[in-house]
């Protein structure tokens, strides 16, 4: 039994792992082509990633502050997957409440303390809304959730463009942002020098919290439930349909919470570009992460190294493009994509290991 | 007899699965003869074949055809060997002719261009030469199933086999279609092709048949001659027990109706009528049997008793209840239990462990959750209790059941549906691709609710089941009731008749007979 979960453990985490191993090798192959140092380019990438040279100077701590916004967006994939919705909405649902977040920080006047929680509650109940909308148009229409939060996302990128351009622009002069928000509206941090702060603590207990709904209650094994087999949950009586409306509202909150937090937490306003994928991010390390919250966690902050690391470390101190970490990243996805063919090998030589003495007994025997 | 096939020291390890499919098998067919094999599902007899017929390589032993050892890589190397496969699954085009399906690839000219007119001639030569009369042009959807196998069968004629393996071949067949195919065989037979006959039926090895093997566990139990054997001595070989084959039941107690069909009418996936304005009603403490060739509308008729599907007329009730537009979780809730036509799909989430798949149908009971929250306690409690009750093998609570075997995959359905006491019991096809062991097990529990007060409604499309189980049997032909009659004046041959779309005449007053109207 105990070997079993063992089993189970080693299955989950060999494929990321290989996949990571192997897109970090063939990083060795560009960083070649551009002549610089290869070993060295490792040494940067994590300990401008994942070091800590003196305290106070921690890489890792903005590591996790970047990671935090991918965890959430993440969980929110994870819970539209595991019940058997491929909702990529996370990056639209995460923007539209980062609009509400920027808003709401300037605009209402809170104690610090209410204030937060206000703009964190509104901003989950905008990212669950822009989830609805995907939700009802497949239980009532039968439209593909793919396809509509494809166009979502869309819509969602060019609404937080002119919100920065045109009503909630602060100075006309410069290029175009919201207002700060209110002090008493920011998210504190831990530490000087990197914004890692309160938004961390809520995402990781966002992932004990999914992890506990999705295995430990009822709701979230009728999610599973519709989510694996749908025929079998009809049989049994599970609602599908609520199901689903069920799991987009959770995933949207889950992404708006995001937008909350990388607002409040980290830029304190939106500004044109606010857009960079944190939502695709996420996205990918559930993927990854074997949608599984705890697996989100681990790959959220990986990813967020390596980009990290890529951008401090090699551009700047090697002077190697940032976009190898992305292109990295790039590889790692490919080699999971690729899993069949890991598997395969990865049998052939279990089965390989396991018959070699049944055949080394038949020869000493025959 | 010369000796057309032998197999020696056949062998095949699965790794992935960690089964030893094939232990050292040796198998042999005689020129001009029918040897039949049997084994429980999972006792390696698929994988034997597969292995002849080229689709899997074994780790060792060796092929030998007339005499000489051959090596076969694919399905191409076994026809050229004279080996021909008719499978369970027919592989025909359905809508070509029978004649372009059974020239399909080997059309007879070699320029681009086909003759119609020259391959129906080639298949009717083909036919009569081996008394199979078919239709050339009659375009195969169109055929009855029996017809269909016909075809399947002459393709691999042309294709010269000498030796036919026959996969289940009687399992979609009507009685009379299985009798029919019996004639065939034998007349193959004497015209010296040698046939292996795959099946888990008992009484047809005993029919076609001069040999049996009987495989177990990937191993070869032993092989008889037809003469020295009988069905109870090769039921004990394949399960390695004494068999019980015939379920032994008192009559039926009937009491209250349970549940009753008004006029109900359904329409199929396509939107055309599937069950058109049935009625019927299940009393408590007997079972009635639906009969009835395959795609009749069983299918149709089990989703909206269980509620999986609306109806588009009618009316349902339980214990009198109106549950015309219940939930699913309405009917369950008032004592409905469903054992499904699929188990992989419907009646379990293969993905998912035991326990979970336990719980689908009362994780509502405050037993099993409290506040939102599963008692995961009481839930492995649950699981230990129908593990232990239905004795369900190499299953553990909280592990998954994906690598089961089909009769501990069945054993899990019937554990959850029966732990609840249900007072209406919906069984369809319950013993489909069971073996001999598992369908003891289905049947005796059954009867066992019968005999506590429940009311069953067994969907099967095997005759023997419905003839053995049933207290009275209604035969679905075109989605309508094509008669109903009292098990124990009803004969085989009266249920194979209605199961056609014919009418009896000579019974009993009472049988309600309606034409085989087209829908």
């Amino acid at each position: 039994m105990k070997n079993k979960r063992f089993k189970k453990l080693l299955d989950a985490i060999l494929v990321p792992a290989l996949a990571i191993i192997s897109g970090l090798i063939l990083m060795a192959v560009l960083i070649a082509v551009t002549k610089k140092p290869i070993f060295a380019s490792y040494g940067v990438l994590f300990s401008k990633g994942f070091g800590c040279v003196k305290s106070g100077n921690c890489a890792i701590l903005t590591t996790l502050e970047r990671a935090t916004p991918i965890i959430l967006t993440g969980l929110a994939a994870v819970v539209a997957f595991r019940s058997g919705l491929f909702s990529i909405g996370q990056e639209g649902q995460f923007l539209v409440a980062s609009v509400v977040a920027a808003w709401l920080g300037y605009s209402i006047h809170l104690p610090n303390g209410v204030h937060q929680i206000v703009i964190i509650l509104a901003c989950m109940a905008a990212g669950a809304a822009y989830g609805y909308i995907p939700g009802i148009l497949k239980v009532k229409l039968g439209v593909n959730e793919l396809l509509a939060t494809i166009i979502l996302n869309t819509i969602a990128t060019l609404f937080i463009e002119y919100m920065v351009q045109f009503p909630l622009r602060a100075d006309k002069a410069t290029t175009a942002h919201s207002p700060l928000i209110d002090k008493s509206a920011e998210l504190a941090t831990f530490m000087p020098g990197s914004k890692w702060g309160v938004g961390f603590i809520i995402a990781v207990a966002a992932v004990i919290l999914v992890f506990i709904f999705l295995w430990k209650t009822k709701m979230g094994y009728e999610q599973r439930m519709a989510g694996q087999a749908k025929r079998f949950a009809l049989y049994g009586g599970v609602a599908s349909d609520k199901a689903a409306i069920r799991a987009m509202l959770i995933s949207g909150a889950l992404a708006g919470l995001a937008g909350a937090i990388e607002v409040l937490g980290v830029h304190r306003r939106i500004m044109t570009g606010f857009s960079v994928g944190l939502g695709f991010d996420g996205l990918t390390s559930a993927i990854l992460g074997q949608t599984h919250p705890f697996g989100v966690l681990i790959v959220a902050i990986i990813f967020a190294g390596l980009k990290l690391g890529a951008q401090l470390g090699l551009q700047l101190k090697l002077g190697i493009p940032r976009e190898l970490g992305g292109t990295i990243i790039g590889f790692i996805i490919l080699f999971i994509a690729a899993r069949k063919f890991y598997e395969g090998n990865i049998t052939a030589i279990a089965g390989w290991f396991k018959r070699k003495p049944n055949q080394k007994m038949k020869r000493e025997g025959g | 007899m010369a000796i057309a096939l032998e197999l020696k020291g056949i062998t095949k390890y699965f790794n992935s699965t960690d089964v030893q499919a094939n232990d050292s098998v040796d198998y042999d067919v005689r020129t001009g003869e029918v040897h039949a094999l049997v084994g429980e599902n999972g006792a390696g007899k698929t994988t034997l074949m597969n292995i002849l017929y080229g689709l899997i390589k074994a780790d060792a032993g060796e092929i030998i055809i007339n005499g000489e050892k051959v090596i076969i890589n694919n399905a191409d190397d076994a026809i050229k060997n004279g080996i021909g496969m008719v499978h369970q699954h027919f592989e025909l085009v359905p809508s070509f002719t029978v004649a372009q399906n059974i020239m399909l690839g080997i059309e007879p000219n070699s320029a681009s261009f086909i003759s119609q007119k020259s391959e129906n001639q080639i298949v009717k030569d083909l036919a009569d030469r081996f008394n199979l009369p078919v239709d050339p042009n009659a375009v195969v959807r169109d055929l009855p199933v029996g017809m269909q196998q016909r075809v399947e069968i002459l393709k691999v004629l042309q294709r010269k086999a000498k030796i036919l393996i026959l996969d289940e071949p009687t399992a979609v067949l009507t009685p009379q279609e299985v009798y029919e195919l019996m004639a065939v065989v034998r007349n193959l037979s004497k015209m010296s092709y040698s046939i292996v006959f795959i099946t888990h039926k008992l009484i047809e090895v005993l029919q076609v048949a001069d040999r049996v093997s009987v495989m177990r566990n990937g191993k070869m139990v032993g092989t008889k001659n037809i003469t020295d054997t009988d069905i109870p001595d090769l039921a004990r070989m394949m399960v390695g027990r004494e068999v019980l084959l015939r379920v032994s039941k008192t009559p039926a107690k009937h009491g209250d109706t349970i549940f009753e069909a008004r006029d109900v009418s359904v329409s199929d996936v396509n939107g055309l009528a599937a069950i058109s304005h049935i009625s019927f009603k299940v009393n408590s403490g007997e079972i009635v049997g639906i009969a009835g060739v395959s795609g009749n509308g069983q299918t149709e008729l089990v989703e909206v008793i269980s509620g999986m599907k609306s109806l588009d007329g009618g009316e349902l009730l339980i214990n009198g209840k109106d549950i015309t537009h219940s939930s699913v979780r309405e009917r369950r809730n008032s004592g409905v239990a469903h054992i499904p036509e699929d188990r992989m799909k419907v009646g379990l989430n293969l993905q998912t462990t035991l326990d979970e798949n336990l719980i689908i149908s009362r994780y509502n009971d405050s037993e099993f959750s409290k506040f939102n929250f599963l008692l995961g306690r009481s839930i492995s409690k649950f699981t230990r209790s129908v593990i232990d009750a239905f004795s369900i093998k190499a299953a553990e609570p909280g592990e998954g059941i994906s690598m089961l075997s089909g009769g501990n995959l069945q054993k899990i359905v019937v554990g959850r549906e029966l732990s609840g006491e249900p007072s209406f019991i919906i069984a369809n096809q319950p013993t489909r691709g069971l073996d001999v062991g598992s369908i003891e097990f289905v049947h005796k529990t059954l009867i066992e609710e019968r005999d506590k007060g429940a009311g069953v409604l067994l969907v099967s499309v095997e005759l023997d089941e419905i003839m053995s189980l049933s207290d009275r049997i209604l035969v679905l032909y075109r989605g309508e009731i094509q008669g109903e009659l009292e098990t124990t004046n009803a004969t085989e041959e009266d249920v194979g008749i209605l199961m056609a779309g014919g009418k009896i005449n000579h019974r009993s007053p009472q049988t309600a007979m309606k034409g085989g109207k087209l829908p």
